[in-house]
């Protein structure tokens, strides 16, 4: 028996009755209520990882469960069950409904379905078409081509996992919204030692996909290649200097910059409370001319792209900052209303267990017309980072930080040597005004970003042309 | 506004994962271990004397693994379910077999047979100690408390110009575990939590700061008072900083960001790490990496320790010792596997949440403290940089290479002079564990850690 044919079979019908969602809505909606919906969510993942050339660690999760919301002005009530009995429904929406103060119930309303949005990506499980056995013989492969690169890797790491989010949301109104999601991402990291010194490199890519493309494509190979590459890297690598200086970034995954740098600063929350460095500057200039910024939920296959948000509305491609002006925020229904903004589709949530806010989905800068051989040749003595790992904002003062994985120390325009992963550190509101070239390069990255905020993580996409910073601080060891 | 409070599920919670057990062995396991966890929860926010949201969590779930003879060995697989319904436990069984039957067999693999359980003295001991109490709270007490600690917060002073707001929640848990040796047991825990968040000054001058503390009953909590009061202090304390000169000097942690060292420590003597080698760690065992006077403990059984627990995710009876005894790294932290794998002492250190595999953490750590205070600290090294702010993630676990955003206060003379950020402290965290100068007295715990102030000679500083 094969694990495909063991893969639950999602339902296409919600797994509660119309009928039963019909009165949880109406139990839980008082008059007055703003808004209110119910979130039904059946998800399943499976992974599958090897280590010490063994595959071992073979492990699946099904979660169900409903997310019952009200909302008052700039009040919410909140309340889920994994339990999908009617009792434990109707109790969840009782308690959603706490915050009114109205006993009034409003007259109920018929659960209409509503037509979907384009379909950004194949409803069905990614899991599917690549049993167990194949995703084993995957990892394997991958595992001796890393030990058939160099001698000195020791300790290989692949994990292979799947993820299927099959959602219905019943908005007030009646709205009925069905989204089915796949998810999937390959991960690749290595130990490599020389002289009784270690060193570690990864990689990994993913998007909303079948598991089958990993076997199909060099994608998986190339993977290997450059995990194997840059732990190599490290072994020669240098420390880092400390201290301000020049620092270009490479195309890809240093879009993490935007996303730490700007993109947080302008989710509607934050700035409707007025708590982000970015509130009530609409129409004022936060980066330099040239610079244009967008934040796009609709690129088909994309990690962070949605055919709608977790409101049930569709998503869009939008534009936050255009030549350098500030353009508009990031918004979810309740943040829009109070705001007198529409939604831009950004109402996101980690699970039915999870309250909404407003989140990124796929953020990037369009390129400019610099060739990314001209703005390494620009730098006289500085920092070329080409790859990062994690990065992290505060807000309220927009200072953020993030941290390279691999980077070099750059010296009349020329790469001298690489350095060891060093912070760099900068003011959201300031370092996009410090750019002064643009690649014509614009990459994304290769599908691996996950975005923390109130203790929820989603997937997101990131995205940059090669970009050169006139000043930013390097948190390196050789000061 | 009423609740009316949904019973946890308490008397179902073992009766699961001992159905579970049956089905997984009917599915062909020949050993199975299961945990079960459910979880009721309330939450309240309140924001400028308003509330913002109320939350209510009904969570329930759990893990299960099973074990196959392939005829070359053992295979294992684990899986998770919060469909708990005949049909759910069933086809969980059924899944979990399956996949253990594609998963390559470990000659090293150890079933749930064998293991150091506590008796049924022991978890009659513990649970005389640690009672299924009642967090303390309803909604209405909740809201009380947090009302009145956000007030208190945004009226501390005219510096203070927003808020995030305050939130209080309460909760409770019962966890069981059952295994095909025929071990079963299950505990409560109930626990109540206070926070809140301000913002000091306006425009590009905003700093924010909170503060927060979490017990087992809310009348182990500290005043909305103190809480308000701490938060406040802090943002106002960060108005108009500077940056500081690049170099070496000396670091303060003061306790809230040790406790960050605490974690790296932890994360560097897991023992699955260790057996990969992939942890600056791996091969410092009964080798100093602390100075002499440093001791940091495991206590799986301290009155104010939010990481209480009896037995661990495989079952296995919870011990307490010194993972630091003056400077020495004692044991590494394992589950039976790395014990075996590593040939090193059972620590009682396996994890199982609702989902994925089984994990490696402490229960409480507790950071034995020095005997000056924190101001005599500051005294004491002269010049250099208290931290009170970290942010990012720059640690490189298989090296120890330390780099990470920081912002604090530039103490010159002995004395804090004024706030700093945008800066980065840099270093490598086994030289930083051989460097710490002093210990502080200020034990303070944080949920299931407690840690002192700490000084860190020769660290570089990134700034102008």
């Amino acid at each position: 028996m094969t694990i495909a044919t063991m893969t639950l079979k999602l339902p296409d019908t919600p797994p509660v009755s119309i009928e039963t969602l019909q009165s949880v809505l109406s139990h839980m909606l008082p008059a007055g209520a703003d808004d209110g919906d119910l979130y039904l969510e059946h998800s399943s993942m499976e992974s599958i990882a090897l280590e010490e050339g063994r595959v071992k660690h073979v492990s699946a999760s099904t979660h169900q469960g409903l997310g019952a919301r009200v909302i008052k002005g700039e009040s919410a009530g909140h309340a889920f069950t994994d339990r999908l009995d009617t009792a434990s429904l109707m109790q969840a929406a009782g308690s959603a409904r706490a915050i009114a103060t109205s006993h009034q119930d409003r007259p109920p309303v018929a659960i209409h379905s509503q037509a979907t949005a384009p379909t950004l990506y194949s409803g069905s499980n990614p899991a599917l078409g690549l049993d167990f056995t194949m995703r084993k013989e995957l990892l394997e492969r991958l595992d001796r081509l890393a030990r058939s690169l160099d001698p000195r890797v020791k300790q290989v790491f692949a994990n292979v996992s799947s993820s299927f989010s099959d959602i219905h949301i019943v908005r007030m109104d009646g709205a009925f919204i069905h989204d089915a999601r796949p998810l999937v991402r390959l991960n690749v990291s290595v130990v490599v030692e020389q002289n009784g010194k270690r060193e570690t490199g990864s990689a990994g890519g993913g998007g909303r996909f079948s598991l089958l493309r990993f076997a199909e494509q060099d994608k998986a190979e190339e993977l290997v290649r450059t995990a194997v590459r840059l732990a190599l890297l490290n072994l020669d690598a240098h420390d880092a200097p400390a201290g301000t200086m020049p620092v270009v970034l490479g195309p890809g995954w240093p879009g993490i910059l935007l996303h730490e740098a700007i993109g947080h600063g302008l989710e509607g929350d934050f700035n409707r409370k007025g708590t982000s460095v970015f509130s009530n500057k609409l129409g004022e200039r936060v980066a330099a001319k040239g610079i244009t910024v967008v934040d796009d939920g609709t690129i088909a296959e994309r990690r962070g792209s949605l055919n709608v948000d977790d409101e049930g509305m569709a998503t869009k491609r939008n534009t936050v900052i255009e030549d350098g002006i500030l353009t508009g925020y990031l918004l979810d229904r309740q943040n829009a209303r109070l705001m007198g903004k529409e939604s831009t589709g950004n109402g996101r949530r980690e699970s039915y267990a999870h309250q909404v806010l407003p989140r990124m989905t796929n953020t990037f800068m369009l390129p400019g017309n610099d060739s990314p051989d001209d703005i390494l040749a620009s730098l006289d003595r500085g920092i070329y980072a080409v790859n990062f790992g994690g990065g992290q904002v505060d807000i309220t003062s927009g200072k953020f930080v993030f941290t390279t994985s691999e980077a070099y120390y750059v010296e009349n325009g020329k790469i001298q040597y690489p350095v060891k992963g060093a912070t760099l550190i900068g003011v959201g509101h300031e370092v996009l005004q410090k750019v002064s070239m643009i690649g014509n390069d614009l990459e994304l990255d290769p599908g691996v970003g996950t975005c923390g905020k109130g203790g929820q993580s989603v997937p997101v996409g990131v995205g940059l042309p090669t970009l050169r910073i006139d000043e930013l601080t390097v948190g390196g060891t050789e000061a | 506004m009423s609740h009316s409070n949904i019973k946890p599920q308490k008397d179902s919670i073992s009766g699961h994962a001992e159905r579970l057990i049956d089905s997984a062995k009917k599915a062909g396991a020949i050993h199975v271990d299961a945990m079960a966890i459910s979880n009721t929860g309330d939450s309240i926010t309140v924001r400028n004397g308003a509330i913002e949201s109320v939350e209510r969590e009904d969570a329930q779930g759990m893990g299960l693994r099973a074990f196959f003879d392939t005829g070359r060995g053992l295979a294992f697989a684990t899986a998770s379910s919060s469909d708990l319904s005949e049909s759910g436990l069933n086809q969980l069984a059924a899944q979990v077999v399956a996949m253990a039957r594609i998963s390559e067999p470990d000659p090293d693999a150890v079933p749930p047979t064998g293991a150091i359980h506590p008796s049924s003295n022991e978890l009659a001991a513990w649970n005389a100690r640690y009672p299924d109490r009642d967090h303390g709270w309803n909604i209405e007490k909740a809201r009380d408390a947090a009302m009145q600690c956000e007030e208190i917060a945004r009226n501390y002073s005219p510096e203070i110009s927003n808020s995030e707001g305050a939130d209080a929640s309460f909760g409770s848990s019962h966890i069981a575990y059952a295994s095909s040796d025929g071990f079963s047991a299950e505990y409560a825990k109930s626990s109540a939590s206070l926070s809140v968040s301000v913002i000091a000054g306006t425009g590009e001058g905003m700093q924010r700061d909170y503060a927060w503390h979490r017990a087992f009953h809310a009348s182990d909590l500290r005043t909305p008072e103190t809480i308000a009061h701490e938060a406040a202090k802090r943002a106002i304390a960060m108005l108009n900083p500077g940056s500081m000169e690049s170099g070496r000097t000396t670091v303060v942690f003061e306790p809230r960001t040790a406790s960050s060292l605490l974690g790296h420590l932890i994360g560097g003597i897991n023992g699955r790490a260790v057996l990969q080698e992939r942890t600056f760690l791996a091969d410092s065992l009964n080798a100093e990496i602390f100075p002499e006077f440093i001791t940091i403990e495991d206590n799986p059984d301290h009155p104010d320790g939010m990481g209480n627990r009896l037995f661990d995710g495989e079952g296995t009876r919870c011990v307490g010792r010194n993972i630091i005894d003056s400077g020495r790294l004692n044991c590494f932290l394992t589950d039976r596997y790395t014990a075996k794998r590593l040939k090193q002492p059972e620590t009682g250190s396996a994890v199982r949440g609702l989902t994925g595999d089984i994990g490696i953490g402490s229960s409480n750590l507790i950071w034995h403290p020095g005997s000056q205070t924190q101001e005599k600290m500051i005294a004491e090294i002269g010049n250099g940089l208290l931290v009170t702010e970290m942010i990012g993630f720059g640690v490189n676990g298989v090296t120890g290479d330390y780099s990470r955003g920081a912002a604090g206060f530039l103490i010159k003379n002995g004395k804090i002079v004024r706030p700093v950020q945008g800066i980065t402290i840099a270093g490598n965290l086994k030289e930083m564990f051989a460097s710490i100068k002093m210990v502080g007295s200020d034990l303070t715990w944080f949920g299931s850690s407690a840690v002192p102030s700490i000084a860190i000679s020769g660290m570089t500083v990134a700034g102008q």
